[in-house]
């Protein structure tokens, strides 16, 4: 099956064909908004973080900014720079090839309203240049669908999540490659896990992943670690994290694990992986988004509106209360399994299509709403 | 028949309300439990309900598998949540 895409340098496809415009540090927030203001089209991405990290910190930064500049939704790049932080703009251009990318930093460049001006100009050639560009076919096999999920409820585990499951099913036997995020969400699960993973070595990565998060949070939360669960999921009717985490993994389907990714890596396979990202689902996206992703499917129960700059992201409601409180926002109705006697795979069918119809183009509801928040993991202090 | 609530996996000892079942209801599901169950309190939908007797300290299964501990004996009937589970105590494995 194919898709119609934005054929990248190095065979990548993008599903969208997007300037971004970034910051290099939160001090440049004002320069990247002022340019999205005057071109509404753009993707403007600002952030908090980048004046002086630890190592750790820094790695991250620089796998998850250059990720999503190296993303194949990406045409072309403008980073906006201070001048005096760790991170420079013109390092985050120079390690993306194959596409547009250009710094400006605003100490060197007149200032702000100088460096606006400057960027509005380079922004707006971007834009054209990328114009001229039309999609092309290519194969399924060159998606790579990050899995989200965000407000769960008791549902989301029986309707949404084994639906987008059955959805992965069938991106994988295409050849694609989906992504199973949010470690926390995993907790309890590990000996699952294990059992389905590809090789011996994947299987103990990935207890090992699970068992020292437990063990953080164990620590960081006492007796109250097994409720490391929202509110909002309490009301719906779950009661642990392990309720929570079984109806978490079965987003992922049922192939084999084939790879663990550090937060914001690469996939060297296809088929599913998993990368260890944090619950917070801006966060765990923006890890997702950095390994590649063109396209997200997060499932909620109680009604989440986050999109992602640049990725499209379906909405899967797992009720139908959800879905007609909230029509503007969610995309599919996983509800319908319950309420229109529709199977999961019917549903799953259906996501998958979907799916194929975003790639091709068709907005998602974050999308028309410009729902993009932006956040990455950081875990260290700042300097 | 309509059903109001949901049974996962064969082993489960609990079935999930998909609407608001009142109190006296009776709990239908799709297949059919092996003996009537009137529900013995208010169950909002998504929420769980005992299909058989739990004894206090026993384990919860949905999906097959083990998710919280019964702080008391829960009836058949009556609704499990936090304010009748904790999650399961164990150490790590390694």
């Amino acid at each position: 099956m194919e898709f119609l895409g934005y054929k990248r340098e190095g065979g990548k496809f993008g599903v969208r064909n997007h300037v971004l415009v970034l910051s290099s540090v939160s001090c440049a927030n004002g320069v990247v908004d002022a340019i999205g203001r005057a071109l509404p089209e753009v993707v403007a991405v600002t952030h908090g973080y980048g004046c002086g990290y630890g190592p750790e910190d820094l790695g991250v930064s620089l796998r998850t900014l250059s990720g999503l500049i190296d993303n194949p939704n990406v045409g072309a790049v403008l980073v906006i720079g201070l001048g005096c932080e760790t991170l420079k703009a013109d390092f985050l251009t120079q390690v993306v090839e194959g596409k547009p990318a250009e710094s400006l930093v605003i100490q060197e460049s007149g200032g702000s309203a100088a460096t606006t001006a400057k960027g509005i100009d380079i922004a707006s050639r971007f834009q054209k240049e990328l114009a001229k560009q039309n999609r092309v076919l290519a194969p399924v096999s060159e998606l790579t669908v990050g899995l989200e999920c965000g407000g769960s409820d008791a549902f989301s585990g029986i309707t949404a999540n084994p639906a987008v499951g059955a959805a992965a099913d069938r991106i994988v036997r295409e050849g694609g490659t989906v992504i199973l995020s949010e470690t926390t969400e995993m907790i309890g699960t590990a000996h699952i896990l294990k059992r389905r993973c590809a090789t011996p070595e994947v299987g103990e990565q990935i207890e090992r992943l699970v068992n020292n998060h437990e063990r953080h949070v164990r620590a960081s939360l006492g007796d109250l670690a097994g409720m490391v669960i929202a509110p909002g999921n309490i009301d719906g009717g779950l009661s642990s994290i392990t309720e929570k985490s079984l109806g978490c993994i079965m987003k992922g389907g049922t192939t084999p694990i084939n790879e663990m990714l550090e937060y914001a890596g690469r996939p060297s396979k296809r088929g599913l992986v998993i990368m260890d990202t944090p619950g917070y689902d801006i966060d765990s996206m923006a890890g997702m988004a950095a390994a590649g992703a063109q396209l997200i499917l997060f499932t909620t129960g109680r009604g989440s509106t986050a999109g992602f700059p640049a990725i499209p992201v379906i909405k899967v409601a797992s009720n139908s209360r959800t879905y007609k409180n909230m029509p503007g926002d969610m995309d599919v109705n996983a509800g319908a399994i319950l309420d229109e006697g529709k199977t999961l795979d019917e549903v799953g069918r259906e996501i998958f299509e979907l799916s194929l119809a975003v790639a091709n183009g068709a907005r998602t509801c974050a999308e028309l709403n410009r729902s993009v928040p932006f956040n990455y993991l950081k875990q260290g202090p700042t300097f | 028949m309509e059903s109001n609530a949901l049974r996962i996996h064969v082993n489960d000892n609990v079935v999930i309300a998909t609407r608001s079942i009142t109190k006296g209801e009776p709990v239908l599901v799709k297949g059919g439990l092996e003996q009537p169950l009137p529900a013995a309190e208010d169950i909002e939908a998504g929420h769980k309900i005992a299909i058989i007797p739990i004894p206090s300290g026993g384990v919860v299964f949905r999906y097959g598998e083990p998710i919280v501990q019964a702080t008391r004996a829960i009836s058949r009937g009556e609704w499990v949540h936090v304010h009748n589970t904790q999650p399961i105590p164990g150490d790590l494995k390694e």
